[in-house]
């Protein structure tokens, strides 16, 4: 026999439920570019206070002054700014109930489930339509509790609040950190403020989807939680988009206070279409005895950059990183996850896996960085990668900087595509082939899905398993 | 050691130096801000003008090194002269080649080990000759042709001085190649090593194993590219760092389109003994070919407690226990030293560790031969 061996074909995920246009006809669109003058367009649109503006403006110089790093990470040559709009929004307020919000914008959440979702298993939804908020609501049993979920540009109207966003924003994140964190906070819009009082465990999770629909535009929503001490919140986050062949850019920033004894899940599906450019940045710090699970699925976008940070500050904190990344025909996603341990006596775990296909490309890329001060933290890191062609590419770049005699660090990283004999045992048992080969590659995938909730483990599901019934030969 | 810095810093001030910027560079490199991709060295510049350069066949330029393009040339430039040797086809060669440098020397050293035949290498390195300290370093090219075998082995010990080491193999069908690495300390090593696995069934077994303490820094970039069918690597590193040392070590496995049924496996243990050390490591798996398997895996940990009562019942210290993983180090590279020179090369580092060079005490009993090399 050759070494030419018969290869699992996995069709292209089915993108026909994300790839759907509404008109943009009435919609406010900013030019394309990036310039001081859009920048305070848009502070001016939002009456944003002074300190915004300034942020703004600081963050755009920045912006220009940064370089791209050029020695690592896939290549971002086909995004261009000055073919890029910063802004665009529907001319329409945010509503409290579906009802009020515009028919072609309704459909798109509808089709999307987003309505569906909230009146069975959430406890609040904000729906993100091109750069603004149209839908946002909360049950009000949660809002009771104290728990604030609203838009970033509502809490920065809201006395009570405005001071805690200027407390908070920007921090975790600084616009110095990178070159698109920098653009990030020049020109965000729209984003969610959630606020958890100490104590407060809320029983169903709260959702934030994020639909781009113009063509040559951005999004850069801000996602701020601060969770303050024994409470307990399940984040989710969905994302897409309709395929343009013109580039788009997400650029979002998601900054997590996880206070002392607190607990914070936040799960991620990101289905951006291939022609995004996803250069996003999200990033946690935990305190003593808290907990932070990171739950992240990413199958779309064109380009991915794309690290969740967690800073374990507090003694005795654990975080938890579960992760798939299905990388198909022109995808290039480096993704992975970043992990800061500065407490005594934490316990990190990373498990990550990717699928890749048809010239697809996957680049798992991690830090594990043990400061000093952290006595007897203890870190596991796996990561596993499956070939299913070989067009395709698959690397692990695995970085740990470890500073502590009394830590242990633990990590594995697999590469390879599903063995013969792992398909000739099933086919033995009774199983096609075709059904062998799906059995491996949700078998795969389910260590992941089993952790995602309902509705998107069953959308993942979805990605990889009905694309690959029939597909396969 | 105050005579030693002393000469030591009277040579640089007679000595020209450049700085080797972004040098031991893997082929994927991450995070800049980690400080994780390359290490800048500052080496001796000696002025060659009017001289002749005796270089290698132009056939090992085309030999990837492992430290990297920059460091080639600089070694080329400082050599006194380039070593070429030859092993004819079919010919086991008895006697090892020997590449021993000393402070201040710099060696560049092709070596071609045709079909079928086999040879042993030997680089023996210190940074200090005749007890002064300085820099040296080897570059060394490997060509072994289909069905070669090579062993090599690499004794670094560079005490106060600053020691280069750049290797490159380019290994045909068929051929094996066995690497033992043994850095012993220095005051700044850095180790590049790169090998082609070339063609069908090519096999590289490295064993590295290293010991840094005190402030010693130590940097090692190794890159194994499977290119060839049925390729084979299997890569092990272990090491103990202690005190404020500083390690980096940044190890490829390149599985490149085409080389189906290739395998690579790497593994690194470290065991951490001081609270300054600095233990970097970036492992790397680079895969472009659906049919082959990498795989990785690193422990980085301290001994445990529960090891630690263990020979406490059996009346060790602490410091007793952790020394017995450092002594095992030596004895281990003492016992397999393949030459005099290599031998050469664990005595002096030996001899610059009061904790393992224990002549008033009396734990000659734990490793005889650490202290005694000629009676083991």
């Amino acid at each position: 026999m050759s070494d030419q061996r018969k290869r699992t074909q996995v069709a292209d995920v089915n993108r026909s439920l994300y790839d759907f246009t509404k008109s943009e006809e009435g919609y406010e669109r900013y030019d394309d570019g990036l310039t001081p003058e859009i920048v305070r367009a848009i502070s001016e649109k939002k009456d944003e206070p002074e300190w915004m503006l300034e942020m703004r403006l600081r963050a755009l110089e920045l912006y220009h002054a940064r370089p791209m790093a050029e020695n690592w990470g896939p290549s971002i040559a086909g995004l261009d700014l000055d073919h890029i709009s910063t802004y665009v929004s529907p001319k329409t307020k945010q509503a409290k109930s579906w009802d009020d919000v515009p028919a072609d914008i309704k459909d798109t959440f509808e089709r999307l489930g987003i309505p569906e979702a909230e009146r069975e298993s959430l406890a609040g939804v904000g729906a993100q339509y091109d750069s603004e908020i149209v839908y946002h609501n909360m049950r009000d049993d949660v809002a009771k509790q104290g728990v604030v979920y609203t838009t970033i540009e509502d809490a920065l109207h809201d006395p009570q609040w405005e001071p805690v966003v200027r407390e908070y924003f920007g921090t975790l994140i600084p616009p110095t950190d990178h070159k698109f964190a920098a653009l990030h906070y020049a020109v965000w819009s729209g984003g969610s403020f959630v606020y958890v009082p100490a104590g407060v465990t809320l029983p169903y999770p709260l959702q934030s989807y994020f639909r781009l629909n113009a063509a040559g535009a951005g999004q850069f929503e801000h996602t701020l939680i601060i969770v303050e001490p024994g409470a307990d919140l399940h984040f989710i986050e969905g994302c897409s988009a309709p395929k343009y062949y013109e580039a788009n850019l997400h650029a979002g920033a998601v900054e997590l206070f996880v206070k002392d004894g607190a607990r914070l899940r936040y799960s991620t599906i990101e289905n951006w279409s291939k022609n995004m450019y996803n250069l996003n940045t999200k990033r946690a710090t935990i305190g003593a005895d808290a907990k932070m699970e990171w739950v992240s699925g990413s199958f779309g976008s064109h380009v991915s950059y794309l690290y969740p940070t967690t800073i374990m500050a507090g003694d005795r904190s654990s975080c938890e990183f579960t992760g798939i990344t299905f990388a198909g025909a022109t995808q290039d996603l480096d993704t992975g996850c970043k992990v800061i341990m500065n407490g005594a006596d934490t316990t990190a775990s990373v498990s990550t896996k990717s699928i890749s296909k048809d010239g697809g490309v996957n680049t798992f890329r991690s830090s594990v960085v043990i400061g000093r001060r952290a006595d007897r933290a203890r870190c596991s890191v796996s990561c596993q990668s499956l070939m299913l062609d070989d067009i395709s590419r698959s690397d692990t770049i695995p970085a740990m900087d470890v500073r502590n005699a009394t830590a242990q660090v633990g990590h594995e990283a697999t590469i390879g595509r599903i063995s013969d004999d792992t398909i000739l045992y099933l086919m033995s048992r009774g199983c096609s082939e075709a059904e062998a080969r799906t059995l491996v590659v949700n078998g795969f995938a389910n260590p992941i899905s089993k952790e995602l909730p309902m509705e998107y483990a069953v959308e993942m599901n979805n990605l990889i398993k009905l694309e690959m019934e029939g597909a396969i030969g | 050691m105050a005579e030693k810095n002393a000469a030591a810093e009277a040579a640089c001030a007679a000595t020209p130096e450049i700085a080797l910027e972004r040098v031991n560079v893997a082929p994927a490199q991450t995070w800049n801000r980690l400080r994780t991709n390359d290490i800048t060295l500052t080496v001796p510049a000696r002025g060659r003008a009017g001289d002749v350069y005796f270089s290698l066949p132009r056939l090992f330029e085309g030999v990837e090194c492992g430290m990297g393009r920059e460091v080639t040339d600089w070694a080329e430039s400082q050599a006194a002269g380039a070593r070429y040797v030859e092993v004819p086809r079919g010919e086991k060669r008895e006697e090892p080649i020997v590449v021993a440098v000393g402070a201040g020397e710099v060696a560049d050293t092709g070596v071609m080990v045709r079909e079928g035949a086999e040879a042993t290498i030997v680089v023996a390195a210190g940074g200090e000759k005749d007890g002064e300290a300085g820099t040296s370093a080897s570059l060394l090219r490997v060509i072994a042709e289909a069905g070669a075998r090579v062993h090599l082995y690499e004794y670094v010990s560079a005490g106060a001085g600053q020691h280069l080491e750049s290797v490159g193999i380019s290994a045909g069908r068929d051929a094996r190649v066995d690497v033992h690495q043994r850095l012993l300390g220095g005051a700044t090593v850095a180790l590049g090593f790169a090998c082609d696995l070339a063609d069908a069934r090519a096999r590289i077994d490295l064993d590295c194993r290293y010991h840094a303490g005190g402030a010693e820094v130590l940097d090692i970039n190794e890159i194994v590219r499977q290119r060839g069918r049925k390729t084979r690597s299997e890569l092990s590193y272990s090491g103990v760092l202690e005190g404020a040392a500083k390690k980096g070590l940044r190890t490829t496995i390149d599985l490149i389109h085409g080389a189906k049924g290739a395998q690579g496996n790497e593994a690194e243990t470290v065991l951490v003994l001081g609270d300054d050390v600095v233990n970097k490591t970036l492992p790397t798996i680079l895969c472009d070919e659906d049919d082959v398997a990498g795989n990785h895996g690193a422990t980085i940990g301290s001994v445990s407690p529960e090891q630690l009562a263990y020979l406490a019942d059996r009346g060790l210290s602490r410091e007793d226990a952790e020394q017995l993983f450092v002594r095992a180090l030596y004895e281990e590279a003492l016992m397999n030293a393949p030459c005099d020179e290599a031998r050469a090369v664990v005595d002096d580092s030996i001899g610059d560790r009061p904790l393992l060079n224990h002549e008033d005490d009396d734990s000659k009993g734990v490793c005889p031969q650490l202290n005694h090399p000629e009676e083991a």
